[in-house]
């Protein structure tokens, strides 16, 4: 994988990237194995999808009650989880976190493909994708709706854009640099906007709080951060990309404080629900199906599974330890997909004339069609990860560089305290 | 002692420094910054005022203060992202401004507005949804969560009854949440759908706090002798609906389908904009209210008990 720059069989040069597709011909059955497994998934999601094109949207869990149903989970989850590479790509950049370096194209990769799985939600619920032109034709700016998906598409394309940068290292640090300060606030606002299309609803008592803002954004680098650490102990194990135990140990630390900032957040929000003199019959009757309800046993988890997660990774003793690392990681990310799914039935578990409207169960049609989109995020990671130079070429100069520059501000910022 | 109090400020002041040890530059940056937050501030308002151009504020109650007349209400219920072109399954607006009045004392529960409505809309009858929803509601309370939608057939003289449709809000959440324009209130008050161009994302059912919007899950079935050829059926499919005041009917000088329908005369149905009506009439005499008013949506259905 280091001697890029000499031609070896199977290497096409394209947009100044290396693909090598000789690596796919010299892969191992398994290899082979797994891509035949995601292929099979992915074809039962076209047919899911075509069920659903052909058939209307009755073949779907949803109804009126849960106008939205599976994917948007998957489509707040993906988002979220998107967040975890850009933290990590503009801790390098912008902070000097040289340990991280290693990991920032798989950061961004992951980052763009989880977009294009979130945005992929959209297009296959759309009963008539064709009528997506008028997005553009007549957009309405009122609508919360138009700014997240128009965020996503575009943090898509910058995630990309950012891949490419990294690879052919067009620009060098003065580029990449650029890049995250463009990519860092643009995933602020997709994620703001995110938030928005549920906040921005006074019709649904759950979701009108001003806390789903900072609450998405730290759910959401939570979850990103949990999964680029597992994944990077998979690339670990089945290539031959290693990393520092000392970036485990950082991304670890990290995790832990967005992990106590997003629990805080959520007990919050729950005091703010049940405190007697703020308690509202709306809120508290809808909350209470998630206390001690329908939904306890997707709500309540999330709770003991996310402060489980803290006190694992809380204690410095252990936390270097790759094991809790990630029962860690993993606990998390339940957590947050149980806080999704919650999220969802939040809006829709009482109806706005205050009706039950039982439990909200995905049909066959949506699970397949989840899975399919899954497994084609899968695939086009699996394929990325042997045909893409992934793995960052050590480049001692250049860091050392920056990360002097970086020392350099502190010091001067020092000096500045000192003076006053 | 006084000396002793001027020679810190004094000394401050030679320095560059003034309240408590704070550089003026940084005190400028300070300023910069509360001057930004305050702009950041007032956007949400802004942004409103851009939603809503034609909206006084403050319109209910200069309703109030005119001696019960109904200037405010009318001004308030502007068109809000209105594309100036008929719809293309109702006659062209008049200079109406249509509202109804819903006697909650005297409605039965008996359903037949829901009925009467399903067939002159052609509701799919496989849809599962009906324009209007009839709640049940306990003695003693208006709170939602304690009704019943699905109560047995006929009613019971023990609860009292509250029909609930599309309220043609002067500030429809559901037109400002639309991301496409494909919904919007037409200048004489009713929210209509384009059936032609609504993408089915169900952002206005999100939004809506009336549960006013359907979508339509199936494609809509209506036995061949029933389908009323003044109301589109096939175009439904797929889409989302609601109540649309009967437009076909009011535009053309007839009174909606569930008012025609309903037995004991709860329902009162007319222009705002006509000082005689039977509507205004009721607004201005009697005590009445409308539903989830606190939310700011200005519905332009009154209950009176």
């Amino acid at each position: 994988m280091t001697d890029v720059a000499t031609p070896r069989p199977g290497v096409k040069r394209f947009i100044g990237v290396d693909f090598d597709f000789g690596a796919l011909r010299k892969a191992s059955p398994r290899y082979w194995l797994w891509v035949s497994v995601l292929g099979v998934f992915l074809l039962l999601g076209v047919v899911s999808w075509s069920q659903l094109l052909t058939h209307g949207g009755a073949v779907a869990g949803m109804r009126d009650n849960y106008p939205w149903g599976l994917w948007f989970v998957d489509y707040m989850y993906y988002i979220g989880l998107a967040a975890g590479g850009l933290v990590v790509y503009a801790s390098v950049h912008l902070f000097g976190a040289k340990q991280f370096t290693a990991l920032s194209r798989i950061a961004v990769l992951q980052a763009g493909v989880l977009t294009m799985m979130a945005l992929m939600g959209i297009l296959t619920d759309m009963e008539r994708p064709i009528r997506m032109m008028w997005f553009a034709l007549t957009p309405n700016p009122t609508s919360p709706f138009l700014y997240t998906g128009s965020a996503a598409g575009g943090y898509m394309v910058l995630c990309f854009i950012d891949l490419w940068v990294l690879i052919t290292g067009k620009g060098g640090h003065k580029l990449a640099m650029t890049m995250t300060l463009i990519a860092l606030p643009f995933a602020i606002y997709m994620h703001t906007t995110t938030a928005f299309v549920l906040s921005m609803n006074k019709s649904r008592e759950l979701w009108h709080s001003a806390v789903m803002v900072p609450i998405f954004l730290t759910s959401a680098t939570a979850s990103g951060i949990s999964l680029l650490l597992i994944f990077a102990y998979i690339v670990q194990s089945v290539t031959q990309i290693k990393f520092e135990p000392s970036m485990f140990r950082s991304l670890s630390t990290l995790l832990a404080t967005v992990m106590i900032i997003d629990l805080f957040l959520l007990v919050v929000e729950i005091l703010s629900i049940y405190w007697p003199t703020s308690a509202m019959t709306g809120h508290v009757i809808r909350m209470n199906e998630f206390i001690s309800g329908g939904y306890a046993w997707a709500f309540l988890p999330i709770l003991v599974l996310g402060f489980s997660a803290f006190f694992l990774l809380s204690r410095r003793p252990s936390r270097h330890i790759p094991a809790v690392q990630i029962t860690a990681a993993a606990m998390y990310l339940v957590a947050v997909a149980l806080k999704r799914y919650s999220l969802m039935a939040m809006g829709f578990a009482r109806n706005t004339l205050g009706q039950l409207t039982g439990i909200f169960v995905p049909s066959p049609v949506e699970i397949f069609l989840a899975l399919g989109i899954l497994s084609f995020g899968l695939l086009f990671i699996t394929v990325a990860m042997k045909v893409l130079p992934m793995e960052t070429p050590v480049d001692d100069d250049e860091e050392h560089e920056h990360y002097g520059e970086a020392r350099r501000t502190d010091a001067v910022l020092e000096a500045e305290v000192n003076e006053l | 002692m006084s000396q002793d109090r001027q020679t810190p400020r004094v000394e401050a002041e030679a320095a560059g420094e003034f309240f408590g040890g704070v550089s003026r530059r940084r005190f400028l940056k300070g300023v910069g910054a509360a001057v930004g937050l305050l702009a950041v501030g007032v956007l949400p308002a802004f942004a409103q005022e851009l939603a809503a151009p034609n909206a006084g504020s403050g319109g209910a109650e200069a309703a109030h203060e005119a001696g019960g007349s109904l200037e405010g209400f009318i001004e308030e219920d502007a068109p809000v992202n209105y594309p100036g072109e008929p719809v293309f399954y109702a006659p062209p607006v008049g200079n109406q401004k249509w509202a109804m009045v819903i006697d909650v004392k005297a409605c039965v529960g008996c359903r037949k507005c829901v009925y009467a409505c399903v067939k002159e809309n052609n509701i799919g009858r496989n849809s599962g949804f009906t324009y209007i929803q009839v709640l049940e509601m306990e003695p003693g309370t208006m709170e939602l969560e304690s009704s019943t939608l699905d109560y047995a057939e006929g009613g019971s003289p023990d609860n009292w009854y509250l029909p609930v449709q599309c309220m043609h809000c002067a500030k429809p959440t559901c037109v400002y949440g639309c991301p496409v324009k494909a919904t919007w209130k037409e200048p004489d008050g009713i929210v209509v759908v384009d059936y032609n161009k609504c993408i089915s994302c169900r952002n206005c059912i999100v939004t809506c706090p009336y549960g006013a919007r359907h979508n339509n899950w199936v494609e809509p079935e209506v036995p061949k002798n029933e389908v009323n050829p003044k109301v589109p059926l096939e175009v439904k499919s797929g889409v989302i609906e609601k109540c649309t005041f009967c437009i076909h009917r009011v535009r053309n000088g007839m009174t909606t389908a569930c008012v025609e329908a309903c037995p004991v005369g709860a329902r009162t149905f007319g222009d705002l904009n006509d000082p005689n009506s039977a509507v205004s009439k009721l607004i201005k005499t009697r005590r009445v209210f409308r539903m989830k008013e606190e939310l700011g949506t200005e519905p332009m259905i009154w209950y009176v008990g």
